[in-house]
């Protein structure tokens, strides 16, 4: 790591630089592209191949892919993490003040959208892809700008952290229900932030009642 | 890079001593009895990273408190405690519908966040409520109460014009930020600001903080951000009342009540004279009153 100095961000390259033509070492390119997800709710407007041919895929029975554009799932999902947790939520949602600084699992939705299914703020919300269906509270907010894509069309993103489990203080159904198995084709890294999902407002049946609130 | 001079002195990743006047490494600030000391806590630079929230709950070893999700932004602490003598409230003003910001200001991300806490007032309402003595003008300026004198009579809670002070459901007792008056007697930053990434909470001397921030104020309108102000400072919004100025004042870019800080802030003690004068004044209206129909029935009998 002494060779590369803090100006030189692509860690995993020699000498620390990206390139626009890489002729080697990658398993697509030379030159880069736009390709949309591997699940998207539009079709690639830039070019006739939808994604990107050479991500790794797991075809298995709990592992599908929604097709472009499935009206089952209208919505642009996404996962990221919170400041106040880390990694899985493991180490801080089991510490009194870092667990109260976010104490329960969420998923933000936008406002134009909370308002066209009928949720409020901290209602409870299903989240469901091809993979399985999660609840968890909603936090309604404007910070979700709406999509106008493909023509007009408008495309609604949820977003959910990711840090949650049902042990320690700070609980929530787990993000990765949702998220798909597949692989960029050079880190092999884990597709978890451009999903397709469908959002109702409820909760889940459950034999294991996990708060038991109901 | 600027190097404190004595920072090369203790290259160890793990001491077993307290370095002497750690306060000069970690904050340029040596802490002197006598001296004023304050917080300038510049909200441009507050990443809402809750890090001061934790940093002083661990210090002063408080409880958590209201574990559940209040749907208010990221904002789950709520407001300032007995338990809580740091919160960062987070204020979303993106704009809805068709009129969401599609451009930020400089240095502005639409999404404020401030670190708010105790002011430490110069004229200190809480101070001046107390029946008991429990809360005292430290000798580095700053605003505490003494706990083994509290007699949780609870005159600071209203007095306090930013509803800072309040009693613990534990013991009954009035808390509020102490300004890390242990760590000062140490020689050590408060908590907060030392835990601060990005020096959003600066702990300094009070004289060089108000130049500080006079400075950063004016360079921030000169990169454009013309609608930052300091609060709390002598002579601005905040510094109102009889309060004189605030030993933790802060820089703002709306207007005070959108952080839930009051526009005019003032002290209840200037409000004790008139309201004790207009006492007198109704007792004698009615005395003479009294007396007039008393007089009157006597004539008609």
């Amino acid at each position: 790591m002494d060779a590369l100095s803090g100006r030189e961000p692509f860690i995993m390259i020699a000498d620390g630089k990206s390139a626009l033509f890489a002729p080697s070492g990658m398993k697509d390119g030379p030159l880069p592209t736009h390709y949309e997800p591997l699940e998207s709710p539009i079709h690639n407007p830039l070019y006739s191949t939808q994604s990107n041919p050479v991500a790794k895929r797991w075809e298995q029975a709990d592992n599908h892919l929604a097709p472009p554009g499935d009206s089952r799932f209208p919505y642009a999902f996404t996962t990221y993490r919170l400041t106040e947790h880390h990694s899985a939520g493991t180490p801080t949602r089991s510490v009194p003040v870092t667990a109260e600084l976010q104490p329960e699992g969420f998923a933000e939705i936008p406002t134009e959208l909370a308002q066209e299914l009928g949720i409020r703020n901290l209602d409870w919300v299903v989240i469901s892809t091809l993979r399985g269906e999660i609840e968890t509270k909603a936090l309604v907010t404007d910070r979700l700008r709406p999509f106008h894509l493909d023509g007009g069309r408008t495309v609604y993103q949820i977003g959910m952290p990711w840090h949650f489990g049902w042990k320690g203080y700070a609980t929530g159904d787990i993000a990765n229900v949702l998220t798909a198995v597949v692989g960029d084709p050079n880190t092999s890294m884990h597709e978890n932030k451009a999903l397709t999902c469908n959002l109702r407002r409820g909760r889940l049946p459950r034999v294991d009642m996990p708060r038991g609130e109901r | 890079m600027n190097v404190p001079p004595r920072a090369l002195d203790y290259p160890d990743s793990f001491l077993d001593t307290v370095i002497p006047d750690e306060s000069e490494l970690t904050c340029g600030t040596k802490i002197e009895p006598g001296k004023s000391y304050g917080f300038f806590t510049d909200t441009t630079l507050c990443i809402g990273c809750k890090a001061c929230e934790v940093a002083c709950k661990e210090w002063n070893n408080l409880p958590a408190d209201n574990l559940g999700l209040t749907g208010r932004s990221y904002d789950n602490t709520g407001d300032l405690g007995a338990n809580t003598l740091r919160h960062v409230s987070f204020i979303e003003k993106i704009g809805h519908g068709e009129d969401r910001a599609t451009e930020m200001a400089p240095f502005q991300s639409n999404w404020l966040m401030m670190s708010d806490v105790c002011k430490h007032c110069a004229n200190a309402p809480c101070l001046e409520a107390c029946p008991t003595g429990s809360i005292f003008r430290t000798e580095f300026d700053t605003v505490v109460v003494q706990q083994d004198i509290c007699n949780g009579c609870g005159y600071c809670v209203p007095a306090c014009p930013f509803g800072v002070v309040e009693l613990s459901l534990d013991d009954g007792k009035a808390h509020k930020c102490t300004l890390c008056y242990d760590r000062l007697k140490g020689g050590l930053e408060p908590a907060c600001a030392k835990a601060c990434p990005t020096d959003s909470i600066q702990f300094g001397e009070l004289n060089e903080l108000f130049d500080r921030a006079g400075k950063r104020v004016e360079e921030l309108h000169e990169l454009g951000a013309t609608d930052a102000y300091l609060y709390g400072a002598p002579d601005t919004p905040g510094a109102t009342g009889g309060l004189r100025h605030l030993n933790a004042f802060f820089l703002l870019t709306d207007r005070p009540e959108v952080y839930n800080l009051p526009v005019a802030p003032t002290r209840a003690s200037s409000r004790a004279a008139p309201s004790f004068l207009t006492g007198l004044a109704a007792m004698a209206g009615l005395t003479l009153a009294a007396a007039a129909l008393m007089s009157n029935g006597r004539g008609r009998r």
